[in-house]
């Protein structure tokens, strides 16, 4: 980038795009001037759930959107170093000779033919120069993530997920100085295979889920049982002097590229593995034991993590933590670690994972490569297309459903809380689409959180998922704390619904829908200046019920990801047991023996 | 039963030739569980490709039609979901082999890129994949005498399918009245393009691997013995982490 001129930190307007793809959640993000102008995960584009693919619809959506040329582009920063990686893929098919024969091939494969040529593939896609195409390491891409997107200018940096590079997991600090100069020093790192995530996740596919996905339901199963299997998994995850953990590899596959990620020796700790097709019951003794193995990995992941950033709190001294990287998805981890680490605030990005990282090496890139000075990142999710609801009406009507058109927020909200009182499933679609695996109350599904049948009715008839599972509460911030047992601290971590806290004992009945069955709910604190609309609902529903509390939780079907425009949340409306869907000013209802009718009569 | 009088669902003549070898094939208990709940897999995935067409699609009817076909199919996918778990509570246990080249269930739409097709081209692409798919289940039901609760999910799968052909059919003659059987040859040729762009890619793939595989084990050893000695050499726990380098470096 030698003779070019924003890198001086010259005030012309400097355009960076930023870009994760190719393991999981590719997504691109958009920053013009140090401050990101919108973001949004591939999957919600290409409508399949994960997309890994190489971004293109999500980079030309950002493109559109902010009005911007691919060759007006300053900078392109992909969220890791391809080489690097392909070093540690060489280098453990090297030390896992002869035994990694059978994933060489493919491992060859997937890197050769085409993620390591990155570059290339960005250059021939979007026509930039190469010498504008930069790379950050990937733990460096979440720290900026998870540093420079929070509302903080001095934090200790932790950072972990399964792999990037070779880092697992990263420790250090984040500054920005008076004249805005901003610094990521990150001290020290675990390497591959050495990983938490890759604990976790090893653990997720012996529990039968998918790996990548199934890592929600490992915690909320962890719930049902008592972690009688910790001292095993304590074995296994050996602490070391310097406080951190060496794997004992001799249970674990992954890191040979095995087909399986848990070996015979771990089979023979723990028993048999459950098969991903059998049915899930804690209550029954082969349920208990996997519940109790869930118990046990959790426990020992929130120990480690909580000394991890202890001893990171008294190294630094510093007040806040920024965590970043896949494993900060784990609410429950994360509340421990906000109550026992010392720190008074723990921030957490919407979007901690891979899909964060398009925005943290955009970040990175405009903070640290080109020196540009600090701007504060606005603290909210909603980074994705804007809600268009034109088409709604119109298909609605071909369609013969009951539409509503209420201009005005009041009369708006007035009938969603009239439909949530009766006990109607509403589809909430508003605003700008989240960024991140969480609905934050602009593509929810929302329902009244009093009855535990309720929580019933929406596994079996929308999400399609395991009873186990559990939803989330949004709550205004300022009633958070009536509701539910908020550390110091607690009210923060909730705002992009990052924390599992204990629900109030004399509410728990009354929020039988979102209070897991150990008493506690991943609570989302809505705050009226991050999501008016939304936030405004929640106090008028509290005005009529008297609890201002609502079950969100994501708008999309199993195996789906969540939806983005509002045919998409039609679609999901029409096949699934929702019953009003409201996009916009849009109120749209149901008359299933009408369609029934019509469906019949067309055919 | 098959509800619609428009269209049948037929067993092609291989499949009726291979009679024997899907009777063999479906006889084991949980290897017949094994692949309803691979159906289930599919017919999921063929849903949620339905529904995509019905968000993108202009056409008032067809995207009622594709919600319907969607529902069908999920509801497929539970029932042979259900289906396929109350097998495998069975005592037993089977063999790895599963044939599923043999019986591929509804296979084609798992790797439509419902974007790039235009409703008539949907239409016929739907249109083939509900008969093959229909055809082999008449199949599967055929060889499932021992099994009626098992005859008894194809049964009803069959009854939508025949629902299925009827519609893509009937749409397909109404918005391509002159050219739908064109429309239905060019969908058999890409059908037949895809089937061989499966088998080249598997062909070129065994020989990567092989290619691969010799080179493994051929120019690794020597630096795996580095490699696993450096590997000794380093220290467990915490290490200084990697200093930057320049964002212009892939290393």
């Amino acid at each position: 980038m030698g003779g070019h001129a924003s890198q001086t930190g010259s005030v012309g307007r400097l355009r960076i795009l930023g870009i994760s793809a190719h393991y999981h959640d590719s997504a691109a993000a958009l920053l013009i001037d140090g401050v990101p102008v919108c973001a949004v995960q591939e999957e919600r584009l290409s409508r399949r759930k994960n997309d890994a693919a190489f971004p293109l619809a999500a980079i030309e959506w950002c493109l559109d959107f902010a009005g911007v040329q691919p060759e007006q582009l300053d900078a392109v920063v992909f969220y890791e170093k391809p080489m690097l990686k392909f070093e540690r893929i060489l280098t453990l098919a090297l030390r896992g000779f002869p035994r990694s024969w059978p994933a060489f091939p493919q491992a060859m494969k997937n890197a050769l033919g085409g993620k390591l040529w990155v570059k290339g593939i960005i250059a021939s896609e979007l026509g930039v120069r190469g010498d504008r195409i930069l790379f950050a390491e990937h733990h460096r891409s979440h720290a900026a993530a998870a540093f420079l997107g929070a509302p903080s200018r001095n934090a200790a940096i932790l950072t972990a997920d399964g792999v990037g590079e070779w880092a697992t997991l990263s420790m250090g600090r984040g500054s920005i100085a008076a004249d805005g100069t901003a610094s990521i020093e990150l001290f020290r790192e675990l390497r591959f295979p050495h990983s938490l995530g890759m604990l976790y996740s090893t653990f997720t596919a012996y529990l039968g889920f998918p790996v990548n996905e199934g890592e929600y339901k490992v915690m909320g199963l962890a719930s049902y049982g008592q972690p009688s299997f910790a001292e095993q998994v304590r074995r296994i995850v050996r602490r070391t002097a310097d406080g951190g953990f060496a794997l004992d590899l001799d249970y674990f596959e992954f890191h040979e590229g095995a087909r399986r990620s848990f070996s015979k020796k771990f089979v023979e700790v723990f028993g048999a593995p459950r098969e991903p097709w059998d049915p899930l019951d804690p209550q029954s003794a082969e349920g208990a034991r996997f519940a109790d193995v869930a118990a046990s990995v959790q426990l020992v992941l929130e120990e480690v993590l909580v000394d991890l950033a202890r001893s990171l709190q008294r190294e630094t001294g510093l007040d806040d933590l920024c965590f970043g990287g896949g494993v900060a998805l784990n609410g429950c981890a994360n509340a421990r670690i906000l109550r026992e680490s010392g720190f008074r605030n723990l921030y957490v990005p919407s979007a901690p994972g891979d899909a964060g990282c398009a925005l943290g090496a955009a970040l990175y890139a405009d903070r640290l490569h080109f020196r540009r000075p600090h701007r504060p990142v606005p603290d909210h999710p909603y980074w994705g297309p804007a809600l268009e609801a034109t088409d709604l009406a119109r298909i609605a009507l071909e369609d013969g459903l009951e539409l509503e058109q209420i201009p005005r927020e009041p009369d708006l909200i007035a009938c969603a809380v009239d439909h949530l009182c009766a006990g109607r499933i509403v589809g909430w679609m508003q605003g700008r689409t989240e960024m991140g695996p969480r609905a934050l109350g602009n593509r929810s599904i929302l329902a009244a959180p009093h009855e535990a049948a309720m929580r019933d009715a929406l596994n079996r008839s929308i999400k399609y998922r395991e009873e186990f599972r559990p939803f989330a509460p949004a709550v205004p911030i300022e009633q958070a704390d009536r509701f539910f047992q908020l550390p110091s601290g607690g009210a923060r971590l909730g705002r992009f619904m990052s924390g599992v806290f204990p629900v109030h004992r004399e509410w728990r009945s009354r929020l039988a829908a979102v209070t897991h069955v150990d008493g506690t709910a991943r609570v989302q604190t809505v705050e009226a200046s991050m999501a008016p609309r939304f936030h405004a609902l929640l106090e008028a529903y509290g005005a009529r019920t008297g609890i201002p509390v609502l079950l969100n939780t994501s708008f999309n079907l199993a195996g789906e990801p969540i939806v983005n425009r509002a045919v998409e949340g039609y679609s999901t409306f029409r096949r699934s047991g929702i019953d009003v869907l409201i996009a916009g000013e849009t109120v749209v209802r149901k008359r299933r023996h009408d369609l029934a009718r019509l469906e019949e009569a067309i055919a | 039963m098959l509800a619609s009088p428009a269209v049948r669902a037929a067993p092609s003549t291989l499949d009726l030739l291979l009679l024997p070898l899907h009777r063999l094939v479906w006889a084991d208990p949980h290897r017949r569980a094994r692949k309803l709940l691979r159906f289930a897999e599919t017919e999921a995935d063929g849903g949620r490709d339905l529904a995509r067409a019905a968000e993108l699609t202009f056409d008032p009817a067809l995207r009622r039609l594709y919600l319907r076909h969607a529902q069908d199919e999920q509801r497929h996918a539970d029932l042979f979901r259900r289906r396929g778990r109350e097998l495998l509570s069975q005592p037993g246990s089977a063999s790895k082999f599963e044939a599923n080249w043999l019986a591929p269930g509804e296979r084609g739409l798992d790797d439509l890129r419902v974007e790039k097709q235009s409703d008539e081209t949907l239409l016929a692409f739907l249109h083939l994949s509900e008969k093959a798919a229909a055809g082999r289940f008449v199949i599967y039901r055929r060889v499932l005498q021992a099994d009626p609760d098992t005859r008894g999910v194809f049964a009803r799968v069959l009854e939508d399918e025949a629902f299925h052909m009827t519609y893509t059919g009937k749409q397909l003659a109404r918005l391509s009245p002159r050219k739908h059987g064109l429309r239905l040859w060019q969908a058999r040729a890409g059908r037949l393009w895809k089937t061989y762009l499966r088998l080249a890619s598997a062909v070129a793939s065994v020989f990567g691997t092989v290619m691969l595989g010799l080179q493994y084990f051929l120019l690794l050893p020597a630096f795996a013995l580095v490699a696993k000695r450096a590997a000794r050499r380093e220290p467990p726990g915490l290490a200084p982490s990697r200093p930057p380098t320049p964002l212009q470096s892939q290393y």
